[in-house]
């Protein structure tokens, strides 16, 4: 038999083989049974100025009330809303904090225990943690359960210790109950939500504000996205160029080393 | 540099090399190196890992500044001071970590090259064993780094791991205390890996590649024909078939380098978190000792291993089994004693199994990827068989066997395959239903690799090795 023939069968075996073991994954993995809900997407616009500054409103007035924003500072913020220092601290900046420093929930952290029972987790990093759409989700997702202490859950985040802060603009919802799974088991399960009450905001008018809240953390958890996209193109074609010319370089040395001329399969 | 009739070397050059033999050095060791002629894209890694070891010490120099090894710290020093307070701090950051995880790419191909050709026989089994060695020390080195940004998953994984530490008998409890600086992850551990991950470790590393630089140069290159090149000088005692290294592999190398730095910095720039093999998502959540998470996993390099400690239903076993994985990779020297170094003459069946061997850790890891299910656990563990029974195999090709051999070979390795199952069994009671759905995998695997050799003897049969070198691959 004849080099490359064997080399392509023993490939061919071996990735046969090799796939047994794979083929058997799949449904042992799958075996982590939490029913997962679609979430809706949205589309991210992060040069929105106008949407931002709505965003960054919202979430500075009404999320860091719980929420810590650890990992930015209100100067930080002025600079991606571009804005002044002074109109953050005037319009943005509630919690009396200088201008320079991170941005950290105002309610005290014994109130909060007491409220909540238990620290939110900063926003800082949260849309790379999850995902835009997730907390785009997340946000237009809770409905009333009279079980819950806060009154209500949530469809993507079960048993949520979070107050649905935003019901009077969005108002109140009901879930809507598919059979799922949940925790292992075969229940009814909330695969969505149905408007009960209004609030004092439209649908449409509240689909925008939360697009322009997940807008501004995306933003926060993407300082410096511009940075990237400038450099980007840059570094990588410097490489790519770098690439070609030691290419041609090396052809060009090694045309007067003298090449063995048979190739190893047509040994024998 | 020009020399005098009595070979002395003139100008500044020549005077410190009277004194320090720099330019001997460069000419002896590094442009004058006789390189086999036929290096195929597998020899470029090697060069690429001193590349990334230099960046890997350059950029941690100054994540080192700015880092807090204090567990109420650590966590915004890196997203905060690092990653926004300090200019470029995030692309130090980003490159630090992307270098972590493509220094693993590069050692994985790096050592699949070895297998490949042969280059851990004889002469080259103490470079063979100083590699092996780095690569434990680069695996400490980034489980020690994993720790620092002091994640939920740094937190967790280094949790999990060093319990498993405590399954080694008498001394195991007192060692993990050792390793954590108390009976928790807490704040000496992180002091602890701290300071390791920076000054002993890195250093260690650096010194073994050191040697492993001179062991090369002792031995010389092997290559993808596994020909010894030196065997065959002209009269000055340059191997025919060599190149001297500089200019021929330097700007062969250059064009490597510039390639993996278009991947490298794409993912810098543009994937950082590398689809959360990179930096995992719950990375992104300051460490919590009270809110355990659910999937507790490695980086995505320590999967296979995590499927093996996983699968093996003893701590202990697992931990052995474990570290016999870096084992049977440091006795290869030992295990196949074939005079044929090259795959390439190798016999069908040879090619197969060492096609299979790292198609089972890729499975490992895949497994390990998932939940951790006992029916999960026990496809890790027929896996973690089956890649143990790839190395295994290879003694029996140190030469064609006889029919009567093979059947031996066969009815040995399958005895021990299902003892070692049965003993599972009796370890942990997994249901024998569950333990059959994936028993059959290494024990098949062995019976069809040994059944073929046995029908027919051809597919067992090395090549002759050519007098002189080839070509393979795509170019010339
Ligand atoms: C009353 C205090 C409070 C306010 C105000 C609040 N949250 Fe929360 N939030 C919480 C708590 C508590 C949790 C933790 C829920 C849990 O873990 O069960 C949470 C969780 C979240 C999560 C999920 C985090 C995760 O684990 O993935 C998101 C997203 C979130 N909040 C966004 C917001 C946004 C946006 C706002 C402003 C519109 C906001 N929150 C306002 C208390 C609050
Ligand atoms: C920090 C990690 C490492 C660095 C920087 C490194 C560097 C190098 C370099 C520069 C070469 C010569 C170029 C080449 O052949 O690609 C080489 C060769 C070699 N390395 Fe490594 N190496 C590392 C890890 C390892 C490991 C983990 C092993 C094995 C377990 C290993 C085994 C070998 C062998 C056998 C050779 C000779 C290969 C041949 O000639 O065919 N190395 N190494």
């Amino acid at each position: 038999m004849n080099r490359p023939r064997r080399t392509v069968q023993a490939i061919t075996a071996a990735l046969f083989v090799s796939l047994v073991p794979v083929a058997f994954a799949p449904p042992v993995l799958a075996s982590t049974q939490t029913t997962v809900v679609p979430l809706q997407h949205m589309k991210l616009d992060l040069t929105d100025r106008e949407a931002l500054r709505t965003g960054a409103l919202y979430v500075l007035h009404r999320c860091s009330a719980c929420h810590s924003i650890q990992g930015t500072r209100f100067s930080s913020i002025a600079r991606q809303l571009q804005i002044s220092n002074s109109q953050i601290q005037r319009y943005f900046n509630q919690s009396g904090r200088s201008v320079h420093d991170t941005v950290v929930s105002t309610m005290p952290a014994d109130v909060m225990k007491k409220f909540v029972n238990m620290t939110p987790p900063d926003l800082t990093v949260l849309a790379k943690r999850r995902s835009p759409d997730w907390i785009y989700t997340y946000l237009k997702s809770f409905y009333i359960d009279p079980h819950r202490p806060t009154g209500v859950n949530n469809v993507v985040f079960h048993n949520v210790a979070m107050p649905d802060v935003l019901a009077n603009l969005q108002g109140l919802q009901v879930p809507i109950m598919k059979s799922g799974w949940l925790y292992g088991q075969r229940k009814p399960v909330a695969m969505g939500v149905k408007q009960l009450t209004q609030g004092t905001l439209t649908p449409a008018q509240f689909d925008s504000t939360t697009q322009d809240i997940v807008d501004f953390l995306t933003l926060v958890a993407h300082p410096h996205a511009k940075e990237r996209a400038m450099l980007g193109p840059w570094i990588l074609g410097l490489f790519a160029l770098m690439s070609v010319l030691s290419f041609l370089l090396y052809k060009l040395y090694w045309r007067r080393v003298i090449m063995p001329t048979r190739r190893w399969w047509h040994k024998q | 540099m020009k020399t005098d009739p009595a070979g002395k070397e003139h100008g500044v050059m020549g005077w410190i090399n009277r004194r320090l033999p720099v330019v001997d050095i460069w000419r002896d060791q590094l442009a004058g190196y006789a390189a086999p002629k036929n290096f195929n894209i597998w020899y470029f890694f090697g060069s690429l890992m001193l590349l990334v070891l230099v960046l890997q010490f350059a950029t941690g120099l100054f994540l080192a500044i700015h880092y807090q090894p204090n567990p109420n710290l650590a966590f915004w020093s890196v997203l905060r001071s690092i990653g926004r307070d300090s200019r470029w701090g995030w692309l130090i950051r980003d490159m630090h970590v992307t270098g972590a995880s493509l220094f693993f790419v590069l050692i994985y191909l790096h050592i699949y090259r070895g297998i490949m050709y042969g280059s851990y026989k004889k002469p080259r089994e103490l470079l063979w064993l100083v590699g092996v060695a780095i690569y434990l020390i680069l695996a400490a080195e980034a489980f020690l780094g994993y720790l620092l940004p002091w994640g939920q998953m740094s937190y967790w994984g280094s949790t999990v791991v060093v319990n498993f530490v405590t399954a080694i008998p008498v001394v195991g409890k007192a060692i993990a205390e050792w390793m954590r600086g108390s009976f928790v992850v807490g704040a000496p551990t992180l002091n602890r890996f701290f300071i390791f991950h920076v000054f002993l470790v890195p250093f260690s590393l650096l010194a073994l590649v050191l040697v492993h630089m001179i062991a090369l140069h002792q031995v010389g290159s092997n290559n993808p024909d596994g020909i010894e090149v030196r065997d065959d000088c002209n009269e000055d005692g340059w191997p025919r078939e060599a190149v001297p290294f500089h200019p021929y592999y330097t700007v062969k190398d250059v064009f490597g380098v510039s390639i993996f730095m278009v991947i490298f910095f794409w993912f810098v720039l543009y994937n950082p978190s590398g689809w959360g093999f990179l930096l995992d998502k719950l990375n992104y959540v300051p460490a919590n000792a009270i809110k355990t998470p659910s999937d507790i996993h490695p980086l995505w390099f320590f999967l296979p291993f995590y499927a093996m400690l996983r699968g093996v239903p003893d701590k202990l076993y697992g931990v052995i089994a474990f570290a016999g994985a870096f084992l049977v990779l440091a006795g290869l020297p030992l295990l196949d004693r074939n005079p044929v170094r090259s795959i390439r003459y190798r016999s069908t069946l040879y090619k197969i199994n060492l096609l299979v061997m790292p198609a089972t850790f890729l499975a490992l890891g895949y497994i390990a990827g998932g939940s951790a299910s006992e029916s999960n656990m026990v496809v890790g563990l027929h896996v973690t068989e089956m890649f143990y029974a790839t190395f295994f195999l290879l003694p029996y090709f140190n030469r064609q066997r006889s029919r009567a051999a093979t059947l031996v070979w066969l009815v040995v390795l399958e005895a021990v395959v299902w003892m070692v199952d049965y003993w599972m069994y009796a370890i942990h009671a997994h249901s024998w239903s569950l333990m059959l759905q994936t028993d059959w995998l290494p024990a098949l695997y062995i019976a069809v690799v040994l059944l073929l050799a046995l029908v027919v003897p051809r597919l067992s049969a090395d090549a002759r090795v050519p007098e002189q070198l080839t070509m393979g691959g795509l170019t010339h």
